[in-house]
């Protein structure tokens, strides 16, 4: 008798279990609570310091690029995808002349904005969308690359001066 | 009020107008039978298409997601996207399969369950063909299913396919038993196996689910019928023939393109013919629900109504259980829906003997 129970039990105990998870899922099926973004139309806000695109800096008021040409990011490259030129100045600094990044061997690894010793290039973090249609389109060049950066980002002086400090001194 | 009846009525005095305005008045059985076939076949693909958006994004919404909502309103059109898609896919066989039954089988799974439809009454007097052994019938010709699942697994050649084919033809054998256990005792009750005589039953004695009597053992058989019909129709909790995790895709994995979509849309099928019949025996097909007779609707929107609910649950169920082991899907058949479905036979045989009046 007492198994024949077990048995009953069992069952009603397996069909309430069976409820109780139905109402679960029904009671999310009604409620049509939503914890997805619909990607294209919703973008999740980004933290200051998210990394994304590669960008060099280009100073504003001097009206030119950050960039000395120093080679150092192109030697620091593990897959060797920055090729730069750069020239000597009348007044003695060297410029850069032509920077490529080739983004299609990049893999951001981020070694070339911890060797530039200039503040020329940085992560910048809004623009992570880079899907092209051609491959050669994610060889971009320093138009491409071209950023400046907004007032609330500018580095402090104090930060400054060592690296205007080491520019003098490598120049 | 426009009925169901009164449409058909309509359509096919206006065919048989034209036909015999044309001279062809011997014609109108045949014209009459494939117009039946073709209107079905539309209504039915419509159906599946909205169902398959439907399961999609009642599985969204009980995972908190969105589901389609790209391809027209809603999404709506997803399915049709999707059916496209399949249409035009490239068709992979295997070299070594048995070519007769690997081409047969998913012709066999999309007509088999296709063919239940046919005695389904959507309305007073407004079905295909009013055989008057009905769920016979239906429970007969969707069984049907094991012959294409076991043919498409064995000729795949491939063992994954192979195992599939033989659980399914466990668990549909299985299953077909206690499915049929639980329709006795309504039939038992109404002394017909027709199926619009079994609405015409409850159309004069009420829901059985109003009746004091009933109410009990017609709640066990439309619970034990709902569960052998999702065992029957393949479907997860049951659908340890696919088990995507254990067996890949299960019979279907060698098909591709149009033949899976075939055995997709069986599958559909089988769950419209399952809760149409749950519809009709259990919850009183085309009448209105109750207290609600005065809406002006016609019978076949409050069938429609029904259909849809009840395939939500089956719906539910497949988001909500998690898949049960071959063993355990066994031990759940033979253990307990049979022993369930048998005495709640005789507890029905026995209201029905000495408790019901004018028996």
């Amino acid at each position: 008798m007492g198994a024949i129970l077990g048995y009953f039990k069992a069952i009603g105990l397996g069909l309430w279990n069976l409820l109780v998870g139905l109402s679960v899922t029904t009671k999310y099926f009604l409620t049509m609570k939503v914890n997805t973004q619909q990607y294209p139309e919703e973008k999740l806000p980004l933290p200051a310091r998210s990394r994304s695109m590669i960008k060099l800096i280009y100073d504003g008021e001097k009206d030119q690029f950050n960039c000395v040409a120093c080679m150092m990011c192109a030697k620091a490259c593990p897959n060797s995808c920055i090729k730069l030129e750069g020239v000597r100045m009348p007044d003695g600094k060297r410029r850069m002349t032509t920077f490529k990044l080739d983004f299609s061997t990049c893999i951001f690894c981020g070694y070339c904005v911890e060797a530039c010793g200039f503040d020329a290039l940085t992560f910048v973090s809004e623009e992570y969308e880079n899907s092209v249609y051609k491959r050669g389109s994610l060889l971009q060049d320093e138009h491409a690359m071209k950023w400046a950066r907004p007032a609330h980002l500018a580095p402090k002086t104090e930060e400054v001066a060592p690296a205007a400090a080491g520019a003098s001194a490598g120049a | 009020m426009i009925t169901g009846e009164q449409i058909l009525k309509t359509v096919s005095g206006l065919l048989h107008q034209v036909l015999s305005s044309a001279g062809l008045s011997f014609l109108v059985p045949v014209v009459d039978r494939i117009a039946a076939a073709v209107a079905m076949f539309l209504g039915i693909s419509v159906f599946v298409m909205f169902l398959v958006w439907m399961e999609r994004k009642v599985s969204a919404h009980m995972q908190s997601r969105i589901g389609p909502n790209r391809v027209g309103i809603f999404g709506l059109l997803q399915t049709v996207a999707d059916a496209i898609k399949l249409t035009i896919k490239e068709d992979i066989q295997p070299i070594k399969r048995d070519k007769v039954p690997y081409y047969i089988a998913p012709i066999i799974a999309f007509v088999s369950t296709f063919m239940g439809m046919v005695v389904i009454p959507f309305d007073r007097g407004v079905s295909v063909q009013d055989l008057n052994i009905g769920i016979l019938y239906v429970i007969a010709i969707t069984g049907f299913t094991v012959i294409a699942i076991l043919s498409a697994g064995w000729s795949s050649n491939n063992k994954f396919a192979l195992l599939g084919g033989f659980r399914s033809a466990a668990q549909i054998v299985s299953y077909e038993v206690p499915l049929v256990l639980s329709v006795i005792p309504i039939i038992m009750v109404t002394g017909t196996l027709n199926l619009s005589a079994i609405v015409e039953y409850q159309a004069v004695h009420g829901y059985w689910f109003l009746s004091p009597l009933y109410v009990f053992p017609v709640l066990v058989s439309f619970l034990i019928f709902l569960t052998s019909a999702t065992a029957e129709a393949n479907r997860a909790p049951f659908d340890i023939p696919e088990a995507e995790s254990e067996l890949i895709g299960g019979f279907h994995t060698e098909y591709s393109g149009v033949k899976f979509a075939m055995f997709f849309l069986g599958e559909y099928i089988a769950v419209i013919v399952s809760a149409s019949v749950a519809v009709t025996v259990f919850l009183g097909g085309w009448l209105p629900f109750p207290l609600m007779g005065w809406l002006p609707l016609p019978g076949f929107v409050w069938f429609l109504i029904k259909l849809v609910l009840v395939i939500y649950l089956v719906m539910a169920f497949r988001w909500t259980f998690p898949r049960l082991r071959v063993d355990q899907l066994m031990a759940f058949g033979w253990k307990v829906l049979i022993p369930i479905a048998i005495l709640n036979l005789l507890l029905m045989g026995v209201f029905e003997l000495f408790l019901a009046k004018g028996a």
